[in-house]
């Protein structure tokens, strides 16, 4: 049971229902928020505290709620918390953003909506190895759409895919800022400088 | 470290730091910038590390990793202190040599930048490329290491902090900043003085304070540069700045594309609380001001104002409407106070130097300098600061060191994908706010992009078009759909199926969305096609009628073939061709297949002999008949 109040009507009444986002306003029947501390996994709500509640996690609840508790549930980091799942897992499964939607009291439309339109946010599993081309004008101009087409031509994938084997995935970037180093790949963090087509493959090679 | 609780007590800490140093003891400084890293910098600075360990010196010489020095293109760069020495491309092979010349006091000659008479430099400052820079913000990047504040504060860090909480009101603070008449420096160039005074006066507590560090620019990294290599001076812009305004709250947002950035700024921000220069009463005070760091995750339209507001928000960064400036009405509807990188590290130099000053440098509308990412097909590459008012002419000449290989000037592209090209008549044009705008271009954050002849006009407006179709967030139809359709129009003038009321369509599309579009990506979306069409419309016409690229650089305009005359039969082009286009053998003038051949410049690229030749607008010659021996053979 939690108490809301209608921001619309400014009716208060004691909610009781399993919802864990919106409630409905019994009089005007205006969608009213229910606050997130006072949600749990049971549908029981305002009982368990939230430190309670996340000992009682399992699985994928658990990690999601480390991630979320240490930013303190506050739904603004929604980008931030998003960024750290994709860091460590390399893709956000879709399990994680209905779990992150849940425990932070965002619609998972909105999670979503987030993950979708940012670059960094990957929703498919991707290679071991991450091929990033710089596509940025000065890499342009030096050559970069050579290099991009024969990487293409040697994994057989196209930019933006990962290989049948998960093992490359292949990405291209607006700039690296290492102009002077044009045109850059960055392989797993390592920068590949001054590149010709020539010695492409030998990249490639070394990550087989 | 004890909390500094008074302006004495930072004053006593740097005469403390200072008396600790020697002037005169040698030192070696290592750039650790994105560029000079990735050039092997790190590998540099172990090496250094180990070699002066293991002889013993560590007493008596220093190293010290620093911040970009801007000169990219010759990195990874190392400078010998006091003297000044700089040594370019530095291999981790050279480091025993340079310990030993630091001991015996010499100079490698081997390792000195080579200048345009082939004349060997030593002194940092004498080398073209500093030499008529003027670099007042990004100077101290090389002698700090990012991660230290006490070097900082050793350089007279924070004294503008002090001055302005100490002897300053609030008031004061905001009219220096106005009399300065400090622009925005993240590309359109709205004084900052008004921005932060009406973020004073609006209604609306908190009010925030926000570094814009979402550099999307392709081609411009120099506030990357900046927070990376001296995020304390960026911090205390950032704490006088909300000083001036009453922010008790701050945030910085940072792309997550720059890994170092944020690590370094997130240092500096724990430092400076353990200095007690940051959060509750800062100096003993009584001014209270928190920082928080905002991973940007990739989108090139948040580093828009209100579409950063929104991702601060944990929201998509879309742009909204501007009927009330976000100085008014920003993050969660208060009033926030959004600059660039650049414009914040500004405020500290003109706090403890003064407006009068900060006024004496740059033009008559335009103060102080800006730092450009001179880039392209450019001798040396690398971060320029220069004064306002220098002409482009001296920027790619002087510093730059001219075009690369010997080539021709074509253009040279500024203000990033919202900016326009500039022909070579307009070289001599003093590099202001306004003087670019006159030319159809803009200052942009900053980015300068040199192209020679061997770039295709045609084909950097499609780039720059592509960019931000798949950038814009497409919110509003003009610039969605606008940009859609000038895309497909270029990307047929490309590829040889372009009319002639082509060009017509393109000015009308490009005018409704310069009228039309809701946020500044749209507004300007066009101007890298207005620019390329107004000043190289012969270009787009040989494309259109004569399907010919100038440049040869549009593939479906192109063809290559082998020059019979010169091909030696080497076999590198057979080897190297992904397609097996080309065909040939021992002792036999090599041909390409042209309904092989996918054009993708292998064979041109590896042709020792220049005999691989790409041609446009004119029939394929004829292949020499099968067996033909090369000419020197014959």
């Amino acid at each position: 049971m939690v108490e809301l109040g209608c921001h619309h009507c400014g009716y208060r009444w004691n909610y009781r229902g399993e919802s864990a986002f919106y409630a409905t306003c019994p009089r005007c029947h205006y969608k009213v928020r229910i606050p997130n501390q006072k949600v749990d996994q049971t549908g029981e709500l305002g009982k368990i505290g939230l430190e309670e509640h996340s000992k009682n996690l399992t699985g994928i609840a658990k990690i999601v709620n480390t991630v979320v508790s240490q930013f303190g549930y506050d739904e603004n980091m929604l980008i931030q918390i998003l960024l750290t799942f994709q860091k460590n897992f390399g893709w956000i499964p879709r399990e994680v953003l209905s779990e992150v939607s849940k425990q932070l009291g965002v619609p998972l439309t909105r999670v979503y909506q987030v993950a979708t339109f940012y670059k960094a946010f990957s929703l498919a599993p991707v290679g071991k190895h991450k091929i990033r081309v710089c596509m940025g004008t000065s890499c342009k101009v030096r050559g970069a759409p050579v290099i991009l087409e024969r990487l293409e031509g040697l994994l057989g994938i196209k930019a933006g895919e990962t290989t049948p084997d998960l093992r490359f995935t292949l990405e291209t970037v607006n700039c690296l800022g290492c102009c002077a180093l044009g045109p850059v790949v960055v392989v797993d963090g390592d920068y590949w400088g001054n590149l010709t087509v020539r010695n492409v493959e030998k990249v490639v090679r070394s990550y087989r | 470290m004890p909390r500094l609780n008074s302006r004495a007590d930072l004053e006593e800490l740097r005469k403390e730091i200072l008396a600790k140093r020697d002037p005169n003891k040698p030192r070696i400084t290592v750039c650790s910038g994105t560029a000079c890293s990735a050039s092997g910098a790190r590998q540099v600075a172990v090496a250094l590390e180990e070699e002066i360990r293991k002889r013993g010196l560590d007493a008596e010489v220093e190293l010290k990793k620093t911040g970009c020095h801007g000169f990219c293109e010759k990195g990874p760069l190392v400078v010998v202190y006091p003297q000044e020495i700089c040594y370019v491309r530095v291999r981790p092979e050279d480091v025993p040599e340079i310990v030993q010349s630091v001991k015996e006091n010499r100079i490698i000659s081997r390792l000195l930048y080579v200048g345009p008479g082939k004349e060997r430099i030593s002194r940092e400052s004498e080398i073209p490329f500093y030499k008529y820079q003027k670099r007042i913000v990004f100077g101290l990047n090389r002698q700090v290491d990012p991660k230290s504040i006490e070097d900082y504060i050793a350089s007279g860090g924070y004294g503008a902090l002090a001055k302005a909480l100490f002897e300053m009101s609030p008031e004061q603070v905001l009219e220096e900043i106005k009399k300065a008449d400090l622009r925005g420096r993240g590309g359109g160039g709205f004084p900052a003085g008004k921005k932060w005074e009406t973020a004073r006066n609006a209604l609306g507590e908190p009010k925030y304070v926000i570094v814009n560090c979402d550099e999307g620019d392709p081609g411009a990294y120099m506030d990357r540069s900046l927070m990376e290599g001296n995020p304390h001076r960026v911090l205390e812009g950032l704490i006088i700045g909300a000083y001036a305004i009453g922010a008790r709250e701050g945030f910085i947002y940072v792309r997550e594309e720059y890994p170092l950035a944020v690590e370094n700024v997130k240092v500096a921000i724990k430092q400076a609380e353990e200095y007690g220069l940051l959060g509750e009463n800062i100096l003993g005070s009584g001014f209270d001001f928190h920082v928080r760091v905002h991973r940007g995750a990739g989108a090139f339209v948040s580093g828009e104002s209100t579409a950063l507001m929104n991702a601060i928000e944990g929201r998509v960064g879309e742009p909204r409407m501007k009927y009330i400036h976000t100085a008014v009405s920003g993050i969660k509807g208060k009033p926030s106070c959004l600059n660039n990188v650049e414009t914040w590290a500004n405020v500290p130099l003109i706090i403890e130097h003064g407006a009068d000053w900060f006024r004496s440098i740059g033009t008559e509308k335009s103060k102080g300098t800006k730092i450009f990412s001179l880039v392209g097909k450019v001798n040396d590459t690398g971060l320029v600061e220069v004064p306002m008012g220098i002409t482009l002419r001296d920027i790619i000449y002087k510093i730059g060191g001219g075009i690369k290989g010997g080539k021709k000037f074509k253009a040279v592209q500024t203000g990033g994908p919202s900016g326009g090209v500039i022909p070579e008549e307009y070289l001599d044009t003093p590099v202001d706010f306004d003087r670019l705008v006159e030319l159809g271009s803009m200052m942009g954050s900053g980015g300068m992009i040199v192209m020679d002849e061997d770039t295709c006009m045609v084909d950097i407006a499609r780039f720059f078009v592509g960019f931000l179709l798949e950038e814009s967030c497409g919110k509003c139809v003009p610039c969605r759909e606008g940009l859609r359709v000038l895309h497909s129009i270029l990307t047929d003038i490309c590829e040889g199926r372009g009319r002639d009321e082509d060009l017509k369509l393109i000015e009308e599309i490009a005018e409704t969305m310069k009228e039309t579009s809701l946020c500044a990506l749209g507004t300007t979306a066009a101007n890298p096609v207005l620019t390329t069409l107004k000043y190289f419309r012969s270009e787009y016409e040989a494309h259109i009628r004569e399907r010919r690229c100038p440049a040869k650089v549009c593939k479906s305009l192109i063809a290559y073939y082998i020059d019979p005359e010169a091909c030696q039969a080497c076999g590198a082009c057979l080897k190297n061709c992904p397609v097996g286009a080309v065909e040939g053998g021992e002792d036999e003038i090599h041909r390409i297949d042209q309904d092989k051949c996918t054009k993708c410049g292998t064979c041109y690229e590896v042709c020792a002999f220049n005999a691989v030749k790409k041609i446009s607008g004119e029939p394929v010659p004829p292949s020499p008949p099968r067996g033909t021996r090369p000419r020197a053979k014959r």
